[in-house]
């Protein structure tokens, strides 16, 4: 490990390099509205994740004199079967959405880079294993499998969701990372670095992970939907326990117990969680594709 | 035609492999499930007065394996049984073999699926082509977003979107179910029109999953090919443009095929949400209902059947696109 002693001039070169990209960013972000509108949406969606279920008592009040009760100004999306408001339900299932959605990011963006980056940077024999047993992953079909996996472990609690989701979903951003590292492992710099005698852990944290890092960002936030989206899917399928209240219990209690394919009364029931997913897509939609311009100058229209 | 048929070998032996980690990632499921069905199962059978031998060929029967001797000695006893094709028995379903629920099931799959997969495909390429075309009008523009939304957005908010609309606020659509129970299943015109009537929703959901897909990768392949320097020279030749585009649309639907191929295998485990959702009895909701009774063979079955479409359509996939492509075909491995 190399010792810093970092000189003024760099350290204050390098506040004029992170005060240009903030206000590369803000310029970005100005240019489409809808792209500031994406970064409220998901700021709007973590505020519910962290104090959502604060703002409501515990057990959230029952009105039993209003079961499936039509919106109104006191109920904007009605009630359930039990007279609890809608919103209220979806503002606090949030927590459970949002946090396996966190903890699947964090994992297959983990280990998913530290695959590809060793896969990449070693190459030989341990890259041919670990991208063979990565292509046999990509292959098997993730939805049947979460589904026969879940007999054996009712994952219903958040993290344990986020981890298997995670552990299941890291392939992709493995594969990618992966040939990144082998197209920049040839180019001048690293190879300036090799020559360098710099250790491994510098080159490949140093060198290489900087020039991925803001792929590697928008990857994570795919793989947020794509966690939304599939522990929603397995809850409103049924084939978890219901432990928490969270947005696919809903979907699964508006469908199949409510006939909210059949009867009216229970549609804003089936209906709220069905427009948080979807502003929660839009949101992130939105920044993905700011983010894409913010690091890749040449899609700048100046 | 040699490096065709190694390259078909090295394919068949991985997908070999990939089938056998499959069954074992099952047959290892249902031997770990928590309280051991199959020694609960022998534990019954017991009890009801039936002689151990008896009951443990019963349990045998039912599961595909035998449950008493080492962990290996069963897993050898499971594989030999699938390498038979030989399933075990239906729980749910009792005396019926999981591969007859499975075929039975199947039908109401692969026709839906196939019908909306080749459904979107349609209409994916043509409206991509137009998209691509006029990528720097309004309705290029319109056309890109309707895809990328519909991309973007899980079968399972369509179909409840869907369901919401046309068989709730507007019910003019049946909310679930093959055909009407009321219809002598046969071969009446009543019957058919019901069928196709119950296959509506399901069909049209699949499609518009799908389209969001379609669309946006034809369109980026013409706007590739669009960009070639033989279009620009036919251009310049002075060729009549339905000609141009007769090359436009050859040359950028090529790569769509092995997309095709690959989507195929998507055939029997594709429409888990639209199938539980509208109720169709397909495969997915096999699956779904066999954890729900804790049918653990059926389940490994459907599970085995889902995942082979998967791998073959893979292999398929590749060779096409060595088929189509000549550069693959000389180039050896590929990166």
């Amino acid at each position: 490990m190399s010792a810093t002693i970092v000189p003024e001039a760099e350290a204050g070169a390098a506040a004029v390099v992170r005060r240009n990209f903030w206000r590369g960013v803000w310029r970005v972000m100005r240019r489409k509205p809808s792209r500031m509108a994406g970064a409220v949406i998901l700021a709007v969606f973590a505020f519910m994740g962290i104090f959502g279920p604060m703002l409501y008592p515990d057990p959230l009040p029952r009105d039993t004199s209003a079961l499936y009760a039509p919106p109104s100004l006191r109920h904007p999306f009605g009630t359930d079967f039990e007279g609890t408001d809608v919103l209220a339900l979806v503002v606090t299932g949030s927590r459970y959405v949002l946090l396996t959605a966190v903890v699947t990011a964090a994992i297959t963006v983990v280990v998913g880079a530290g695959i590809g980056l060793f896969a990449g940077f070693r190459r030989g024999r341990w890259d041919t294993v670990l991208m063979r047993f990565t292509d046999m992953k990509l292959t098997i079909p993730g939805l049947p499998l979460l589904l026969v996996l879940s007999t054996v472990w009712k994952f219903t609690s958040a993290v344990e969701m986020g981890l298997v989701l995670g552990l299941l979903g890291w392939g992709g951003v493995a594969r990618a990372v992966r040939s990144q590292t082998l197209s920049l492992r040839e180019r001048g710099f690293i190879e300036a670095a090799r020559g360098l005698g710099l250790s491994t852990t510098h080159i490949v944290c140093r060198e290489l992970l900087p020039g991925m890092a803001p792929y590697i960002a928008m990857n994570a936030l795919i793989a947020v939907t794509g966690a939304v989206y599939a522990q929603v899917g397995l809850f409103f399928l049924g084939v978890l326990p219901f432990e928490a209240n969270n947005w696919g219990v809903m979907l699964n209690l508006a469908v199949f117990s409510g006939g909210a394919l059949t009867t009216t009364a229970a549609l804003p029931y089936l209906l709220a969680p069905l427009l948080a997913i979807l502003l929660l897509t839009l949101g992130i939609v939105l920044v993905v594709d700011a983010m894409d311009e913010i690091f890749n100058p040449r899609l700048r229209e100046e | 035609m040699a490096v065709l048929l190694r390259r078909l070998a090295g394919h068949v032996a991985r997908g070999l492999v990939m089938i056998v980690v499959v069954t074992t990632i099952s047959f290892l499921i249902i031997r770990s499930v928590p309280g051991d069905p199959l020694a609960a199962r022998y534990q019954k059978l017991v009890e009801q007065g039936m002689a151990p031998d008896a009951a443990q060929r019963a349990v045998e029967a039912l599961y595909g394996f035998t449950p008493k001797g080492s962990l290996w000695e069963q897993y050898v006893g499971y594989m030999s049984g699938l390498a038979h094709l030989d399933l075990g028995q239906s729980l749910s379903v009792p005396g019926t073999g999981v591969s007859t629920v499975l075929l039975s099931a199947a039908k109401w799959t692969v026709i839906p699926v196939l019908a909306g997969t080749l459904l979107s495909f349609l209409a994916g390429v043509v409206l991509g082509v137009y998209a691509a075309i006029k990528r720097t009008g309004v309705l290029g523009d319109v056309l890109a977003i309707s895809g990328s939304l519909l991309h973007g957005v899980p079968q399972y908010v369509l179909a409840l979107l869907l369901g919401a609309i046309f068989t709730t606020l507007i019910p003019i659509l049946p909310a679930g179910g093959t055909a009407d129970i009321m219809i002598d299943p046969g071969f009446s015109a009543a019957y058919i029109g019901s069928l196709i009537e119950h296959a509506t929703l399901p069909v049209l959901t699949y499609a518009l999953a799908g389209y969001g897909g379609w669309i946006l990768a034809m369109k980026s392949s013409v706007v590739t090919v669009l960009g070639d320097d033989f279009i620009l020279a036919a251009e310049l030749r002075g060729m009549k443009r339905s000609i141009i585009f007769r090359y436009v649309a050859r040359n950028a639907i090529l790569p769509l095929f092995t997309i095709l191929a690959l989507s195929l295998g998507l055939l029997f485990g594709g429409a888990i949400f639209i199938e539980r959702i509208f109720n169709y009895p397909g495969l997915g909701l096999t699956l779904i209902d066999s954890i729900n009774n804790r049918d653990y063979a059926l389940m490994g079955g459907a599970f085995l059947l889902i995942t082979t479409a998967v791998v073959v359509a893979n292999i398929a996939a590749d060779l096409l696109y060595t088929v189509i492509d000549p550069r693959v075909r000389s180039g050896g491995e590929p990166a």
